[in-house]
């Protein structure tokens, strides 16, 4: 792509995202977001910041959901004003993102379902960028196959469907394996598709998700210790467009037990940071919070390129990460909670 | 002196309030709009301050307010805006106005959580009996199969389902089952693909559109929905058929089979839709009611509502008195205004009953905020300046020339008598609509911005008339309103055979030797070297009018200096900067008024305009020191009177000697006054060691002494940069008013192209039988629009930023800081005003 001619098409998606970048909460927003006694407080001092007035309109009491539910709304607002203003190809690179959230609201549907949940109640969890037309009648699928042939085939994502059909029932395992597999193709299309997109936009976007596959890699097998997955099947799930691929995969495909996972990070430079000085005792962080933060890094070194995609993708994984600081923040306030505070993940 | 010449003389005052009268003595101030108070705890968060429960039941009351005002926009009733401004209420009337809107919005709660549900039946029976009436029509194809062949219709494209249904009968009907609903109509394509996938094509789907739209009971809106009906065999599949429905949100309907259930089950929903209208009718007229009561006073509420947060806010910043139980504020009032305040205070005072509040005012080495008092005149000239820098506290403000030379400048080069009258009439009928356009609020910024300058678009259109008619241009073409001075001499056989002829000035058949009365002589109009004669004259008005403009600016740096003080800067910069500038450029203008007046076409041969010399060539030789040889013999000489030489090269001499005076004078003066004081300090200081031995003072005197010597460097730094920038910038600033000329030219030659290329057609357009009076009213409308839209609007806005940028640049570097900050007094005038701006934004 030549840089000179991006501005046409997207210059001024760019512009605004960059500047909705510029409201993202400052480290002084949050050291007074923490000194908040109420929700209260938090909501007086959000006005004063780019939220602007986005509760004005709630009732007093205020509920950490509410917060929850208006953080969402204000960020899918945005997301999908940029969506709706985009040219192609930035139209179909912001699609991708949403995929994303498809097959996590799949996912939820699908266990709600099984955990005999009517639909109704489980549809406000789902995430608004995720949502499709078919999404509501989920609950006919009973078997992976049914849910390719009746509700996935017309969606984007019956694409990523193809290795995971089959004619066993839906259970827990079953769902999170096809969990697991779409995501995987949806990652290694997204990343193809960016390597096809080429210029900045494949530098920047390869980098954060070959992390985002990485990630996976480890949360998978990390999480798989103790459950009837097989190191076989488990290796299936790997998303092959990170850094670990191939030789860390195999390796991770080996591993039995939490610090064999940690000699295999070991071999690469930024994931051993990761590791080491990741705890569950109080004062460390946990390995969790550690991607969470070089994910951070990642998404902010994207706004230091210019002429690319990857901020708009940043920017949404950005929102997202504030949002979860701020309900932690409310989660913590409203609790009475407050020893653990400061555990939100600093932005800038 | 009038408050425009200078900002106003400003006062950081303390107050000492009582707390029970803070509240309404800071109510008053905000009536009165003159004080501006500072935040005393910066470092505060905004909820950890006194009154924050106070603000917050005000934005709760506000988000009350607002949601009366939706619902009450909702049902399109008209707001009363009075125009009443009520005073804001005393704290105690708060908690009635809460209790009031709490009831309020609570009974509209709850009429429309009411008119919901009814809503909801409503809407439920409403598609029931759709169902009913479009799956008679099903049933009725079904069981007596009309005429039309079935495979005509879409739906039964399939070959096994159309033998299914037109064999049927109502026996066979009963072996399957059906469910009947409603479905948004959008959704039908994807709901029958779905229905077709999960149950593999077994089901058959029939469906009609309703005709009219339905609403909404949630949202209001109002949806279009399709009715139908799905028939199937067997249980497992009803099930899966149920799940799909559940799945699109469509509603279904218990249908009776048979069809006199069905006929009366209709029969039964039309008499309770019946019974539902009236009590729907009813409930709306009660929430009409409810909300017409609110429309009368929903102004006044918000009104009150954002005085009481305003004055809250202002309270949230003073200062906690802890012995005397009392507010701390710092303010700056005008002095003008101080005993206005006094008398604001004592009615706050009076209306709370307490003891009075305390006015100090207080010594300060702050820099005042700039305070300038406009009126609607003089405001929009003032936000001009304003938008360069606010002007340093106290310092001449440029707004008052600026009235005057602002349209006069942009005249000069939008000199047209036509394009003058219709921005004038323009900004004459904003003049005049004043007050209902005002009272109209939009946020179309571009309307904004030309309502806001409507004073200088009329003063901008009639300079540019006047200017129009010294060019003697209108729409391009002049106007004999005198008669020429010039005669033609020729007879009709020569002025026939010629393309071109001669008059002759100094004849005194063809030129009456008086010129024309006012202007310029429309003959011009017609002759080929109209454009050289144009050309030379505005650009010696140009450099003539820059060259006053400048001057001035110079001149009105004198004030500055004397108020501030700064006798030296006269001596060491306006003096040598006057000298400068005369030297060099106030006698090229003097060159240029003795060449109008010693040449012309009468007198000797000296005199005559062939001998006339070049200003500009004459203007260099000088800078350059060139003489010329003056030749015996020969009439014409080069010089325009005797001793020129040697003048020009005393006045390039002077102007010479004004740089290193700018330059070195200033920092030399000040670098003596500095030894001279330390010398002083030294001596005190040696005494004093003698007497006390102590060495801090020593040391405090070689720090003097270092800062001193960084002082100095940045003394000539500033010094150099600012000779510099004066010495070129008179050249090219000088050369930078030539725009007027350009501008004026460009503008004329337009205008004229546009007459000549387009309403020219129009004109010599004859044609048959008033043909060309058609082709006329077409070229004409044309020739308008690119009128208006190019010549008034487009090459009036960069006439416009030209005019702004000789303000800016060319004339304010001369003597205007612009380093103030603007006073910004708590009033609430200005914060209604941003509040219902909002309002209308949303």
């Amino acid at each position: 792509m030549l840089d000179s001619i991006f501005n046409i098409d997207n210059g001024y998606l760019e512009g605004l995202v960059r500047g909705f970048k510029n409201g993202i909460l400052k480290q002084t927003d949050y050291l007074n977001l923490v000194q908040c006694e109420t929700l209260d407080d938090l909501k007086l001092h959000l006005q004063s910041t780019d939220y602007g007035n986005f509760l004005a309109n709630e009732a007093s009491p205020l509920q950490v959901s509410v917060i929850d539910d208006k953080l969402r709304d204000k960020l899918v607002t945005e997301f999908q004003h940029m969506r709706n203003h985009a040219v192609e190809p930035l139209g179909t690179f912001l699609d991708y993102i949403t995929y994303g959230y498809m097959i996590d609201n799949i996912v939820l549907l699908i266990t709600g379902a099984l955990h005999q949940r009517p639909i109704s109640e489980l549809m406000p969890k789902c995430h608004p960028l995720g949502t499709f037309e078919q999404i509501e009648a989920i609950n006919v699928a009973s078997t992976s196959s049914e849910l390719y042939n009746a509700v996935l085939v017309d969606t984007p994502l019956a694409d990523f469907f193809g290795e995971c059909v089959s004619e066993q029932d839906l259970d827990e395992l079953n769902i999170e394996i096809i969990r697991n597999t779409l995501y995987k193709a949806y990652l290694e299309s997204f990343y193809s598709y960016c390597k096809s997109l080429g210029g900045i936009t494949a530098e920047v976007m390869c980098e954060i998700l070959a992390f985002e596959a990485d990630r996976r890699a480890f949360i998978i097998t990390l999480n798989s210790f103790g459950t009837e997955l097989t190191n076989e099947d488990r290796k299936k799930l790997y998303p092959q467009c990170g850094k670990l691929y191939p030789d860390g995969l195999a390796a991770l495909a080996r591993a039995d037990d939490a610090e064999n996972v940690k000699q295999v990070a070991e071999f690469y430079t930024e994931y051993r940071a990761l590791f080491e000085g990741a705890g569950n005792n109080p004062g460390e962080k946990t390995l969790e919070d550690k991607f969470f933060e070089h994910e951070v890094k990642l998404n902010i070194n994207a706004f230091l390129h210019q002429f690319h995609f990857g901020v708009f993708y940043a920017y949404l994984k950005l929102k997202e990460q504030e949002c979860r600081n701020i309900v932690w923040i409310a989660e913590c306030i409203a609790q009475k909670h407050r020893a653990k505070i400061d555990n939100y993940i600093p932005i800038l | 002196m009038g408050s425009l010449f200078r900002s106003e003389e400003m006062a950081l005052c303390q107050l000492f309030l009582q707390s029970e009268s803070a509240y309404t003595c800071v109510s008053e101030l905000g009536e009165l709009g003159l004080v501006q108070f500072r935040d005393l705890n910066p470092d505060v968060n905004a909820f950890q301050r006194k009154f924050v429960n106070e603000v917050r039941r005000c934005d709760e009351m506000e988000r009350k307010l607002r949601y009366l005002e939706r619902e009450i926009r909702k049902d399109g009733i008209p707001v009363l805006d009075t125009g009443e401004n009520p005073e804001a209420p005393m704290p105690r009337e708060m908690i009635d106005l809460e209790v009031k809107f709490e009831k309020l919005e609570n009974e509209l709660k709850e009429v429309n959580s009411n008119a919901e549900a009814l809503k909801r039946n409503y809407l439920e029976l409403t598609e029931l009996k759709h169902i009913l009436k479009k799956t008679q029509v099903f049933f009725d194809e079904a069981m007596y199969p009309p005429n039309l062949p079935y495979d005509q219709d879409v739906y039964f494209d399939d070959e096994e389902r159309v033998n299914l249904l037109t064999d049927s009968s109502l026996h066979q009907l009963k072996h399957i089952g059906f469910v009947a609903g409603v479905i948004l109509r959008e959704r039908i394509p994807a709901f029958e693909r779905m229905l077709w996938r999960a149950c593999r094509g077994n089901v058959f789907l029939r469906q009609a559109e309703m005709d009219d739209p339905l609403e909404d009971p949630a949202s209001g809106e109002q949806v279009y929905k399709s009715v139908f009906i799905i028939f199937f065999q067997g249980d497992h599949l009803k099930m899966r058929v149920k799940k799909i429905c559940e799945g699109f949100r469509a509603t279904m309907y218990p249908c009776p089979e048979a069809p006199a259930d069905r006929r009366e089950m209709a029969m039964g929903v039309k008499t309770r839709l019946d019974d539902l209208n009236t009590v729907l009718s009813q409930t709306q007229d009660h929430r009409h009611r409810v909300l017409v009561s609110a429309a009368r006073n929903i102004r006044a509420w918000m009104m009150k509502v954002w005085k009481i947060k305003s004055i809250y806010h202002t309270l949230n910043m003073f200062n906690l008195d802890v012995i005397q139980n009392g507010l701390i504020a710092e303010c700056w009032i005008p002095v003008a205004n101080l005993e206005d305040v006094q008398l604001a205070l004592r009615r706050g005072t009076e209306k709370s009953g307490s003891l009075p509040a305390i006015l100090n005012r207080l010594s300060t080495h702050e820099a005042p905020p700039t305070f300038h008092r406009t009126n609607k005149f003089t405001k929009a000239f003032q936000t001009l300046i304003d938008s360069y820098g606010v002007a340093t506290y106290r310092e001449i403000n440029p707004a008052p020339y600026t009235i005057i030379t602002f349209p006069f400048l942009f005249a000069v080069m939008f000199g047209d008598v036509g394009h003058g009258i219709i921005m004038a009439l323009f900004g004459g009928w904003m003049v005049w609509r004043e007050k209902p356009l005002a009272a109209k609020k939009t946020d179309n910024e571009i309307w904004n911005i030309f309502f806001g300058g409507r004073y200088i678009i009329l003063l901008m259109g009639l300079f540019s008339m006047y200017t129009g008619l010294i060019y003697n241009d209108i729409f391009s073409k002049s106007m004999n309103l005198f008669g020429s001075s010039w005669h033609g001499v020729y007879d009709e056989s020569t002025i026939e055979h010629n393309k071109e002829l001669i008059l002759d000035p100094g004849n005194r058949e063809q030129y009456s030797q008086t010129p024309y009365p006012f202007g310029l002589d429309p003959m011009w109009q017609l002759s080929t070297n109209k454009i050289n004669f144009y050309n030379s004259y505005k650009m010696k008005i140009s450099i003539i009018f820059g060259i006053i403009h400048m001057m001035f600016g110079v001149i009105l740096s004198v004030w500055n200096h004397r108020f501030f003080d700064r006798s030296m800067n006269i001596y060491c910069e306006f003096i040598p900067q006057v000298l400068f500038l005369t030297c060099l450029f106030v006698y090229m203008v003097f060159l240029v008024f003795h060449k109008w007046v010693w040449y012309g076409a009468l007198g000797t041969v000296s005199q005559s305009s062939s001998c006339a010399p070049s200003i500009l060539i004459t203007f260099i030789n000088m800078v350059l020191v060139k003489g010329y040889q003056d030749h015996e013999g020969e009439d014409c000489s080069p010089y325009m009177f005797a001793g020129q030489f040697g003048i020009q090269r005393f006045l390039l001499i002077v102007a010479l000697l004004c740089v290193p005076w700018m330059l070195c004078v200033k920092p030399f003066l000040l670098h003596r006054n500095n030894k001279r004081r330390q010398l002083v300090t030294q001596a005190n200081g040696g005494e004093g060691m003698v007497e006390e031995g102590g060495e801090a003072a020593a040391a405090a005197a070689a720090a003097a002494v270092t800062e001193e010597l960084h002082d100095m460097g940045e003394v000539m730094i500033h010094q150099g940069i600012h000779t510099i920038e004066y010495v070129l910038g008179s050249v090219s600033h000088t050369a930078s008013y030539l725009r007027l000329w350009a501008l004026s030219l460009a503008h004329a030659q337009l205008s004229e192209v546009l007459w000549s290329m387009v309403l020219q057609i129009g004109l010599t357009s004859g044609g048959e039988g008033g043909s060309g009076g058609i082709v006329m009213y077409l070229i004409f409308a044309f020739w308008a629009f690119l009128t208006v839209a190019i010549l008034v609007l487009m090459e009036g806005l960069s006439a416009f930023l030209h005019t702004l940028r000789l303000h800016w640049v060319e004339f304010q570097s001369k003597f205007y800081g612009g380093t103030g900050y603007p006073f910004v007094p708590f009033a609430f005038e200005t914060i209604l005003d941003q509040a219902e701006n909002a309002v209308v934004e949303q």
